[in-house]
């Protein structure tokens, strides 16, 4: 029974951890806490829905629009932090990305409607069942091998390429890597590109087996906050291992009905206990 | 050819750092730039590679007006800024840094000639090197983007005098390549003595312009022009 319950947590566990480690990169990379890293996904996850259900077109060519809808987005909220933000505060580029999250769900709501729709499904089925009983879904080995995937390919790309030398460069001082001629623009506005579109197809991939309304999606950037800190906003193994564990143990609550109102609270738990746990040395120090 | 600051004027905060300079840094020669604390010499540079902007004048990189230009767009028109500080990236390697400028192997190896003890930490992470090794690698990467011209400023800021008089003799050798070098030191005698010509600057205002040689030789003259 428990068994199942996690099992059943680790689908939006590994949706947290996809998340946590795009805010990871995008914090590291271009200085910015991006509230706004789901809500690009949601929103071309209903661009995906519109053309799938009012065009008729097929579902990979929704999927693939939703996608790079996501991502175009995405970049031109990075171009817009990059223009006008370049030098500002994390603090004053993290709000703006507030700005495009409240943009975006309003805008979902004129365009798409106030009643909820559900996603074309691309993955569905059980894939095996555990010697416990617990069954495994499709989605769920996707989600997580996209999630390993994924934070293994950030890294190795940034280590071994040269683009992701750039990056790096950018990330450490942005004023020197311009006098050197980099393109700081371009590099950013690339990470916010490839970002949206690792949240959109996240988006799509999970939508069908989520709620799925504006708000309920776009807030997944919580969750995948508290998996980000748990690596510190800095390092990429840890907000997956953070966000597998946070749908774990809600996986696990969601088992004792008398729990179940702890189970959303749990992200929270985690952020609260970051924030203590990294305040432990301030303390220390002023009590001296 | 040359790179020329026409009657500049730089202005930031309150009011002008630098008021009406008008300087020329000729290719393969050094200009050094000294003057006291505060008098605007870092801000001179940062208003030739485009860190701040100019309030008058103008700039002009081998005839061209790069004034109005980008940061980037400087650099790719030959003009390299050193900045004040150890500006390495720290999470890149001593090869990786090297390898943001360096087109080709050729400029990778001509990096690597100005400091050899250079070679043995190319997998090391700069952010564990010495102050002094630090600062070799700064001046390669800056070699090693093949620049017209380089800004170098206050490159000895927090290294002992034994360790910055390694970088002089290669400043003199990049200059010796063709490179138009532009040197603002707090060690003004070492600098002075490589240079062919020299700007005092003192609140904003260029208070000598000449002969290296003639400040070198005349304490009494540098002192004066340091007192504007």
């Amino acid at each position: 029974m428990w068994l199942n319950n996690v099992v059943a947590g680790l689908t939006p566990g590994a949706t947290y951890a996809i998340v946590g480690v795009l805010l990871t990169l995008m914090s590291q990379l271009t200085r910015v806490v991006n509230f706004a890293q789901v809500a690009v996904g949601m929103f071309g996850g209903y661009i995906s829905l519109t053309l799938v259900t009012k065009m008729h077109l097929p579902i990979f060519v929704g999927v693939i629009v939703g996608v790079l809808v996501a991502a175009i987005l995405s970049a031109l909220l990075g171009w817009i932090i990059a223009t006008w933000l370049s030098e500002a505060s994390t603090s004053a580029r993290s709000a703006v990305t507030v700005a495009g999250l409240l943009f975006l769900i309003s805008l979902a709501f004129i365009l798409f409607g106030y009643r909820n729709q559900p996603f074309p499904t691309i993955v569905a089925g059980p894939l095996f069942t555990l010697p416990g009983g617990a069954v495994v879904s499709k989605v769920t080995v996707v989600v997580i091998v996209l999630a390993i995937v994924i934070t293994v390919g950030s890294w190795a790309f940034l280590k071994f390429t040269a683009f992701g030398v750039k990056l790096r460069a950018v990330s450490d001082r942005q004023m020197a890597a311009e006098l050197l001629g980099l393109n700081v623009k371009m590099l950013n506005v690339s990470v916010w590109f490839v970002t949206g579109a690792i949240a959109g197809i996240t988006v799509a991939l999970v939508g069908p087996s989520a709620s799925n309304d504006y708000v309920t999606l776009s807030s997944i950037v919580i969750p995948g906050a508290a998996a980000a800190l748990v690596g510190a906003f800095k390092r990429m193994d840890l907000a997956l291992i953070g966000g597998l564990a946070i749908g774990a143990i809600q996986g696990l609550f969601a088992g004792f009905p008398n729990l179940l109102i702890v189970r959303d609270w749990v992200p929270i738990i985690f952020i609260i206990l970051f924030l203590l746990w990294n305040q432990r040395k301030e303390v220390w120090d002023v009590a001296r | 050819m040359s790179l020329k600051l026409n009657d500049v004027t730089v202005s930031r905060g309150v009011g002008p750092v630098i008021s009406n300079v008008t300087l020329e840094v000729t290719p393969g020669e050094v200009t050094t730039l000294v003057g006291p604390n505060g008098a605007g010499k870092t801000s001179l540079l940062e208003s030739l590679s485009g860190v701040i902007g100019i309030s008058s004048g103008s700039i002009e990189l081998d005839g061209v007006d790069i004034s109005k230009m980008s940061r980037r767009r400087r650099s790719h028109a030959g003009l390299a800024h050193v900045q004040q500080g150890r500006m390495i990236f720290p999470s890149l390697t001593v090869k990786e840094n090297l390898q943001l400028t360096a087109r080709t192997k050729a400029d990778m190896d001509g990096a690597l000639a100005l400091f050899p003890e250079l070679e043995k930490r190319l997998d090391s992470a700069t952010v564990l090197l010495s102050g002094g090794e630090q600062q070799m690698v700064v001046l390669a990467r800056a070699f090693a983007s093949k620049p017209k011209y380089i800004l170098l400023d206050e490159m000895s800021l927090g290294l002992a005098p034994v360790v910055f008089l390694r970088l002089i003799p290669v400043i003199e050798q990049i200059a010796k390549t063709g490179v138009g070098v532009l040197l603002v030191e707090q060690f003004a005698h070492l600098a002075l003595k490589i240079a062919s010509d020299a700007l005092v600057i003192t609140s904003g205002h260029v208070s000598y312009h000449g002969a290296a040689d003639a400040l070198l030789t005349n304490p009494e003259l540098l002192k004066k022009a340091y007192l504007g």
